[in-house]
């Protein structure tokens, strides 16, 4: 059974369309005017367990809406969608259980606080026994090298000892499916490596499904068999990473993985 | 299947509670990670607090009698309540004031890819500094005015607990409308400000209309006029009614945020806990 399916999953916004000035927003204010947006339109998409996805798109195309809609934080305005079996709408908290999220842009450690507290609430949250929350911890910080800076305050880790705690705080529930979304946005060459090499040993290790999204070309080189692509909230391209250059019209040109995506964003654009 | 159904209910009470315990010593203790700044804070507010009872101090004396029929004891009385209940919301739910600002940077998702309850995680993730003070204050005065009266002290911890609910549902009402609206920070505020200004002063000041508001709207009056009222003379119906009162206004705020839940839309602002 797939891990995720969604079938003609869309979402829609309403946005308010003001002009330029003190004038135009009077007049917004009085008779407010209101465009449709479309985030996602009609993705079909299917994951198996143990995949590791890369899903790709231009600033704006409709990643993270897709993924929220994913995770139950949005509510989807069309179509089916199936993670782990469950409609994330309805049952959001179960499907909580079994997914690990980890947003680059947002933290779910407490800065002023260290990581290891954070997880305390974390293992509450995910109604982790002392016994269990000890034990992953320390298997956690073991992996990630988190011992020299798990009792350290948030707010005095470097960026890529932040991450190592983020992606750990995402595992400590053992998540058969795991959601990055961005891991490793303003990260060092040899921290990247590191959170790869992590993300692969959980997968081979544990069978964890990654669902990935990330503008750099090396996280998908490295890490990912599939790509998907999506822009202006449409599925543009789903095929194996090697596949890419051949569908975005590169191959032979010795085009690198960057300049391969570059090509397919362009391609989307144009039509 | 009743006692299954019960041992549910047991099993997910006793995970909210460990929950919010752990919320609240995360608060505390990131809260004591600036030792001087939280003793500054909650000294400050117990100290700005005194100025009010001061001036009510020289009110009475010119006055002398009652205000509104309310006597000088009468308005120590509601004066701890206030202090001890709004200080409770806010130690405990500092974070439904943050409400808004969750909304419209789309912070709320770190709380939606969680399997605990939303609200709850929402309402706990953030403590107030002078809120200590406050329930600081309100004890003291306790002590000082009411220390050997049992009644008094009854009513005043029925009174600390119904307004520390009703506190916090007025604001998150309030803040829920930002799910609608895009932007109710300062209805927000307005709604706090009235609720505390309904909560410190003798309940007649204010005419039919107002009162009207102070038993519906913003209903502070059930947690600090109506204990007042009960421990002058109780009947159990004003008791109940009080009670349920309170209780029905939290549930339907609780089902106002989640109705409007369903209309949120997220964002992508880069933020970080404190």
């Amino acid at each position: 059974m797939p891990v995720i399916e969604t079938r003609g999953l869309t979402k829609t916004y309403r946005a308010k369309v003001k002009g330029e000035g003190l004038g135009a927003s009077v007049r917004a204010l009085v008779r407010p005017q209101w465009k449709r947006v479309e985030a996602v339109r009609g993705v079909s998409l299917s994951v198996e367990p143990g995949e590791i996805v890369a899903f790709i798109g231009p600033n704006g195309a409709g990643k993270s809406t897709f993924i929220k809609m994913l995770c139950g934080i949005l509510n989807p305005s069309g179509g089916e969608l199936s993670v782990l079996g469950m409609d994330p709408t309805r049952d959001r908290r179960k499907l909580s259980m079994r997914v690990g999220a980890v947003f680059g842009q947002k933290s779910q450690l407490w800065l002023h606080l260290p990581a290891l507290d954070s997880f305390t609430l974390l293992a509450a949250i995910y109604e982790l026994s002392d016994a269990q929350r000890k034990r992953k911890v320390g298997e956690l910080s073991e992996i990630f090298g988190l011992g020299e800076f798990i009792q350290t305050p948030v707010r005095k880790l470097s960026l890529g000892q932040r991450v190592r705690c983020e992606v750990a705080a995402s595992l400590l529930h053992d998540p058969e499916l795991l959601f990055l979304d961005e891991p490793t946005i303003g990260l060092d060459v040899v921290v990247k490596q590191a959170i790869r090499g992590l993300i692969i040993q959980r997968n081979r290790e544990r069978g964890t499904t990654v669902f990935l999204t990330s503008h750099d070309p090396s996280d998908i080189e490295n890490l990912c068999r599939r790509a998907v692509v999506i822009d202006h909230g449409g599925l543009v391209m789903d095929c194996p990473v090697e596949r890419l250059q051949a569908a975005a019209g590169v191959s032979g040109s010795g085009a690198s993985m960057e300049d391969t995506i570059a090509a397919i964003f362009r391609k989307g654009a144009a039509t | 299947m009743g006692s299954l159904d019960r041992t549910g209910r047991m099993g997910s009470f006793r995970k909210h509670l460990r929950v919010f315990a752990c919320y609240y010593r995360l608060n505390l203790a990131s809260a004591l990670e600036y030792r001087a700044s939280f003793f500054i804070q909650a000294f400050g507010m117990a100290l700005s607090n005194s100025s009010f009872i001061f001036f009510w101090w020289i009110a009475f004396r010119q006055i002398g009698g009652s205000i509104a029929g309310y006597s000088f004891e009468d308005v120590l009385f509601i004066w701890a309540v206030s202090s001890c209940g709004y200080g409770l919301s806010t130690i405990l739910f500092a974070n439904v004031s943050s409400l808004t600002n969750l909304i419209v940077t789309g912070e709320l998702d770190t709380y939606l890819l969680q399997p605990s309850s939303a609200l709850l995680s929402v309402l706990c993730a953030k403590t107030s500094l002078s809120a200590y003070g406050d329930v600081a204050y309100g004890l003291i005065l306790m002590v000082v005015f009411y220390a050997g009266n049992a009644g008094a002290w009854l009513w005043f911890v029925f009174g600390a607990l119904a307004l520390a609910a009703i506190f916090t549902a007025i604001t998150l009402a309030a803040h829920t409308l930002t799910f609608y609206w895009g932007d109710a920070s300062a209805v927000g505020k307005l709604a706090a400000e009235f609720a505390i200004n309904f909560s410190i002063y003798p309940e007649k000041i204010y005419g039919p209309a107002v009162r009207a508001v102070m038993y519906s709207l913003i209903p502070t009056a059930i947690a600090v006029h109506v204990p007042l009222k009960l421990f002058h003379g109780f009947t159990p119906w004003t008791a109940l009614a009080a009670l349920g009162g309170a209780a029905l206004y939290c549930v339907a705020a609780g089902a106002f945020f989640y109705r409007g839940l369903r209309r949120y839309e997220s964002g992508n602002a880069i933020v970080t806990k404190t």
